[in-house]
């Protein structure tokens, strides 16, 4: 270690939320003028140890200390005020503004309530030659510069609070490989004047450049501090990120090797311009293929548009054979295909509407005669699925809103079964499920393949999508870099292909 | 806001006009008609000497209300015709507007294009007055059409309507038909409330009942379209069972008031118009329903503002008086027409 | 509702036939299938409780202040026959507001229905043929209107409120024009004859109200088109992702909007015995109001049909009470503004308490 000072001292983290112990004892110590990289998989902890930072929660326990002195932050503007700014992936500027009133949003110059407009365009000029962009104009419409560009207005605008300890949240998802370069300069100038970057990213290959030293956070917990990037091997990282703390219970693999089943989904040629490139993508009745990759990777994506819910830029997407329409879910929904989307909430529920009514709302036509509804036959048929899939609590007529996440789930599903699908496209089907639920979900998606469904399964989660498929497809910035049977490979190799496209 | 006083004495209306133009001295029981019309007077047959005799060409600018009614319609329609009627008129007619600042910009237009005399029916009269004001100022004289300004010098001459006197008229032509009987019940269909003119014609009416010992019994107000009218007139039935007279301010939702009275197969009464359009007249003239008189508001106010204007910028005078400058305000008399005297009235009469 | 069909289908066809039978009452809270007609109005009354006490309390001033002349049977119909024309137009509200929508050019389309089929031509028309030819053209005419609605709201992504406003300008500037502003008197006899009619002391009016609202109840609670409006409204991304064609949904849903006032048009000619352009002036506020104070969601996903019913009477009972009464249109206006934040107040309360319960 070196003789610098610490800028930012943190022991001791805890941070719980109903039910969840998000933090369980973290320690971060950054020093003004590096660049401190923070690691860790999903839901390790990175995103609730940011909005520590920014003050945005309160921890539970530990200590801060900032120059140091022990400090505490009650309010995101305390945190501004001795100077840490974050910049979050989801930039938060305001479109129809110019670049100068974004800067200034919040701390507008003025004098008597009249804004300053010439003198805050020379200070945003200022900061934009700082940051080596003078060719971003002060009086621009933010809305009109490209994500890269705005990324530089967030960081003008962290600036205009002199700011010493700056906080990036992934900020290269967004940007090409020459914008990434452009970033890395604009980092290298700040650090160069004294402000410490703590800076987020998934890949390995960035942090490698930039980067001065490590912390690893896993389940909360502080894994590894202040490793110096140089010092460390890649195998390490992904030893530190990954060493497996919970173990779920998987269902076993059936014994005949499920490729020889029929082919049930077959896309060919399929593209989404300007998300992911043209790809094929087979699965066999009973077999579970699992799709990993990035958030931004494109898997979502993928799904979708293999349910019809975007449209295709070429490529065709068969079931049994039959092609289905392009950019039409009714048709992909009639040829045998569900899909169990990401946001459960917002795009898989009509949370205020009742169990029963969200399960039959895929096959209504089954309940109806003359477009005429027999609801005491849908509740019946609900309420069968609802307890064979043990949801709780039981009442097909309670609103789906009071149950938990992972019977909401359940719930997802029990409309497909419904349907009889002969294919499921399932979009991390066990975010926000509790562990007992896992299980029980796992359990149920093995079964439905074993009764002949093609199953997709869409997971950030690296164990699960080893532990659950049959076949794991990796795809990184939006092409399939990947694909083996997931007996061939494990944690580490999957981890180094999604990050670096790769193995290591 | 408005000038008019509120408590004429009965019997004023008669005489309150200054002058009487084209409908003139026609009461309900005598109707003496007048000599001929003077606005069929073309320039070319016109006696020497007479006001009609073609002078120097006066440019009129023309602005009113959208032409969202009949009543409406009918004003600009017969200000069109009064101007086609001279050959020395040019009359520049602005689209009909609601819109109080599009009227000003047109009466703005107007003094730029230093028209010679400016017809101005506002569409609120109060906000019309600045650039009424401004006109004048400008040397440009006003004729202030139906709807006052709020000062008196915003306009040089005014042509008004008699609200007040329509009630006055109505509720006159009732005290005769009751003969005496102060049990008659009589109901009102007013037009929309709140403005001005409704609670002006309610005055009058409410004023000449009194003079025979009657009053309103059941009141309501509609809003001068057909379905307002049918609406309130369906509500009124029920709320009196039994009705002597009742007046219904406007013919154009008198059409609903009828269409609810037959639904509700009442004849027991005798319903008075208001304003007079065609639609009214011709069911006096039939004789068939239970409509038996209207009052005329006039609706060829506009044609007499654009005749006074001519008269103006020539410098002539009004034929028939003795005062050698045209008068301030001329108020025109509401006439109580029947189908004895429906003849007269109803080739006037606008089409609803 | 079944639509395309041109992918070969192996599994289940949306509008495939299943077993039909009784259902439960709207919003289904009651967990067991229900007794039929008493139990649906157990369970609106309970429901719309705010409401049937307002419409009580409004019933009780109007004996009280008015005796026989309001608790008159003629005086009843009358209220209804008035509250007809605006509740079928409330009616479809309720189905555009529960999906998810508003239309503001109701009262326009009214208007430009009620001129269009009874131009001169349409009357020529009509008594050369029959008067059906004027119901067929007021119906065609809201249809139109109410597509062009749909079509720039689904698939030209224009917002309902904005779209439905031009719809409102446009519209009533076009029956504007074609009417010259002027009053078209129906001459044709029969035309009259029947809508005028009255069957068993019912008039017809009040009977094709009653034919909507009833109507509209059963489309609303028991079929897949309105279980569809209720998933559309509630949720327009799940219910696509769940394989509703919304799109599609949606501009059926200002189709019938549309018909309804297409329907009210005829109606209202027929109460008026004229076509005008200022027909049904200021009615989106009408239907809206009632349709809100009758407990449908603003943002949509819960629609009642019944509370519908309850908002028009309870607007259209209090202007009869107070013209019993010979009180003013701005005592009138006061006390509806009232009613509106008193009525919603309560159906909150009693909302939530159930929903606790």
């Amino acid at each position: 270690m070196t003789t610098h000072e610490s800028l930012l001292r943190m022991s001791g983290i805890v941070k719980e939320f109903p039910g969840v112990k998000a933090l369980g004892g973290v320690d971060l110590d950054v020093r003004a003028g590096e660049v401190h990289c923070l690691l860790g998989q999903n839901g390790a902890g990175k995103s609730t140890l940011i909005k520590i930072l920014s003050a945005s929660y309160q921890p539970d326990a530990g200590v801060i200390h900032w120059d140091g002195v022990e400090t505490s932050l009650p309010t995101p503007i305390s945190a501004i005020k001795v100077g840490i700014s974050t910049i979050y992936q989801e930039l938060d500027l305001v479109p129809g503004l110019t670049v100068a009133e974004n800067v200034f949003l919040g701390h507008e110059q003025s004098v008597a309530g009249f804004s300053q407009r010439s003198q805050s365009n020379q200070m945003v000029r200022d900061l934009m030659t700082r940051l080596g962009h003078s060719e971003i104009s002060p009086t621009r419409l933010v809305g009109s510069l490209s994500p890269a560009g705005q990324q530089i207005v967030s960081m003008a605008r962290a600036l205009s609070h002199d700011t010493r300890l700056l906080i990036l949240d992934e900020p290269s998802a967004v940007l090409d490989h020459e914008e990434v370069d452009n970033l890395f300069r604009v980092i290298r100038g700040l650090t160069a004047e004294g402000v410490a970057v703590v800076y987020i990213s998934h890949r390995l290959e960035e942090i490698r450049q930039i980067g001065d030293r490590i912390t690893v956070l896993k389940d909360g917990i502080t894994v590894a501090t202040g490793l110096e990037v140089a010092d460390t091997s890649t195998a390490t990282l992904i030893q530190l990120m990954t060493g497996r703390s919970i173990e779920y219970v998987f269902p076993p693999r059936p014994e005949v090797a499920p490729e020889r089943g029929p082919v049930v989904l077959e896309a060919k040629g399929l593209s989404l311009a300007g998300v992911f490139e043209t790809m094929d993508l087979t699965v066999h009745a009973g077999e579970i293929v699992g799709l990993t990759g990035l958030v931004g990777a494109g898997r979502s994506e993928i799904l979708e548009t293999v349910y019809g819910a975007r449209r295709a830029t070429t490529g065709t997407v068969t079931v049994d054979g039959t092609r289905i329409r392009k950019g039409s879910v009714p048709a992909a929904v009639r040829a045998g295909i569900g899909l169990a989307p990401e946001e459960r909430k917002s795009q898989g529920l009509l949370l205020d509407q009742a169990v029963y009514r969200n399960v039959t709302i895929s096959s209504l036509g089954r309940f109806a005669r003359g477009g005429f509804l027999d609801s005491a036959a849908e509740r019946r048929r609900a309420e069968e699925l609802t307890t064979s899939l043990d949801v709780r609590p039981t009442g097909v007529t309670r609103a789906v809103r009071t149950l938990s996440g992972g019977n909401q789930q359940k719930v997802v599903l029990a409309r497909w079964l419904l349907r009889d699908c002969r294919v499921l496209l399932l979009d991390e089907p066990t975010r926000g499920v509790d562990v007992g639920a896992r299980s029980e979900i796992y359990q149920l998606i093995r079964s439905l393949a074993d009764a002949g469904v093609a199953v997709v399964v869409v997971s950030s989660e690296v164990e699960e999508v080893l532990g659950l498929s049959d076949r794991v497809v990796v795809v990184r910035e939006g092409a399939v870099v990947h694909e083996a049977p997931a007996t061939d490979l494990d944690e580490a190799r999957v981890l180094d292909l999604v990050m670096e496209g790769r193995v290591a | 806001m408005s000038l008019r006083p509120i408590h004429k004495q009965l019997g004023t209306s008669l005489v309150a006009g200054i002058a009487v133009l084209s409908l003139a001295a026609c009461t309900s029981n005598a109707s003496d008609s007048d000599s001929d019309s003077e606005s069929s007077g073309g320039t070319s047959q016109a006696e020497e000497g007479s006001n009609d005799e073609a002078g120097d060409t006066v440019v009129i600018g023309f602005s009113a209300p959208a032409a969202d009614h009949g009543w409406m319609g009918s004003i600009t329609e017969s200000t069109r015709q009064a101007a086609e009627a001279y050959d020395d008129i040019d009359l520049r007619v602005a689209e009909g507007t609601n819109e109080v600042s599009l009227q000003i910009a047109q009466v703005e237009t107007f003094i730029n294009d230093g028209v010679d005399a400016i017809v101005l029916l506002p569409f609120d009269g109060a906000a019309m007055t600045p650039v009424a004001l401004k006109a004048m100022e400008a040397g440009i004289p006003v004729v202030n059409v139906d709807r006052e300004f709020d000062d008196p010098n915003a306009a040089r001459v005014t042509v008004l309507g008699d609200n007040y006197g329509m009630g006055v008229s109505a509720g006159a032509y009732i005290c005769e038909q009751a003969g005496g009987n102060e049990d008659a019940v009589v109901a009102e269909i007013a037009g929309i409330d709140s403005l001005p003119l409704t609670q002006d014609r309610s005055q009058g009416f409410e004023d000449a009942l009194k003079e025979c010992g009657l009053d309103v019994d059941n009141r309501v107000a509609a809003d001068f379209t057909v379905e307002g009218g049918e609406k309130a007139a369906s509500n009124l039935l029920q709320a009196a069972p039994q009705i002597d007279y009742l007046w219904n301010h406007d013919d154009d939702q008198g059409v609903g008031v009828l269409a609810a009275i037959e639904s509700a197969g009442r004849d027991e009464f005798i319903m008075i118009g208001g304003a007079g359009s065609a639609n009214a007249m011709r069911a006096i003239q039939e004789d068939n329903s239970v409509l038996k008189a209207t009052v005329i508001y006039p609706s060829t106010q506009g044609a007499d503002g654009v005749k006074l204007a001519r008269l103006l910028v020539q410098g002539k005078s009004m034929s028939d008086l003795v005062e050698i400058e045209v008068p301030r305000t001329v108020q025109l008399y509401a006439p109580v027409v029947t189908s004895e005297n429906v003849d007269q009235f109803i080739d006037t009469a606008f089409e609803s | 509702m079944s639509k395309d069909t041109h992918v070969d289908v192996p599994h289940n066809t949306v509008g495939a036939t299943g077993e039909s039978g009784r259902v439960e009452a709207e919003g289904a809270r009651a967990g067991e299938s229900s007794g039929g007609a008493m139990a649906v109005l157990r369970t609106s009354a309970g429901r719309n409780l705010g409401l049937v006490v307002a419409l009580v309390v409004i019933c009780v001033v109007g004996t009280v202040t008015a005796g026989e002349r309001f608790a008159d049977v003629d005086n009843v119909l009358t209220i209804l026959k008035l509250a007809s024309v605006i509740g079928v137009v409330s009616i479809g509200m309720t189905f555009v507001i529960t999906g998810g929508g508003i239309d503001l050019s109701v009262g326009a389309i009214v208007a430009l229905s009620s001129v269009w089929c009874t131009t001169l031509a349409t009357q020529t028309m009509a008594e050369d043929t029959h008067w059906i030819v004027m119901v067929l053209a007021a119906l065609a005419v809201g249809a139109g209107c109410g597509l062009v609605n749909g079509v720039l709201i689904a698939y030209g992504n224009i917002v309902s409120f904005i779209a439905t406003l031009a719809m409102l300008a446009s519209a009533r500037g076009l029956a504007e024009l074609m009417s010259d502003r002027k009053t078209q008197i129906v001459r044709i006899e029969s035309f009259k004859d029947f809508f005028g009619a009255e069957v068993l002391g019912i008039p017809v009016l009040v009977i094709i109200f009653a034919v909507v609202a009833a109507a509209g109840w059963v489309l609303l609670n028991r079929t897949t088109f309105g279980r569809r409006t209720l998933a559309v409204g509630g949720n327009p991304e799940a219910a696509r992702l769940a394989g509703i064609n919304v799109k599609q949904h949606t501009v059926m849903l200002y189709v019938l909007v549309g018909v309804c006032c297409g329907i009210a048009a005829i109606m209202l000619i027929s109460r008026t015995t004229t076509g005008s352009s200022t027909h049904g002036n200021l009615y989106e506020l009408d239907a809206i109001a009632a349709v809100v104070i009758g407990g449908t969601l603003l943002s949509g996903g819960r629609g009642t049909i019944v509370g519908t019913v309850f908002g028009v009477l309870i607007f259209t009972t209090l202007g009869n009470v107070f013209t019993l009464n010979n009180q003013d249109t701005s005592t009138q206006a006061v006390a509806k503004g009232l009613i509106i934040v008193v009525a919603v107040l309560l159906q909150q309360r009693l909302a939530s308490r159930s929903n606790t319960a």
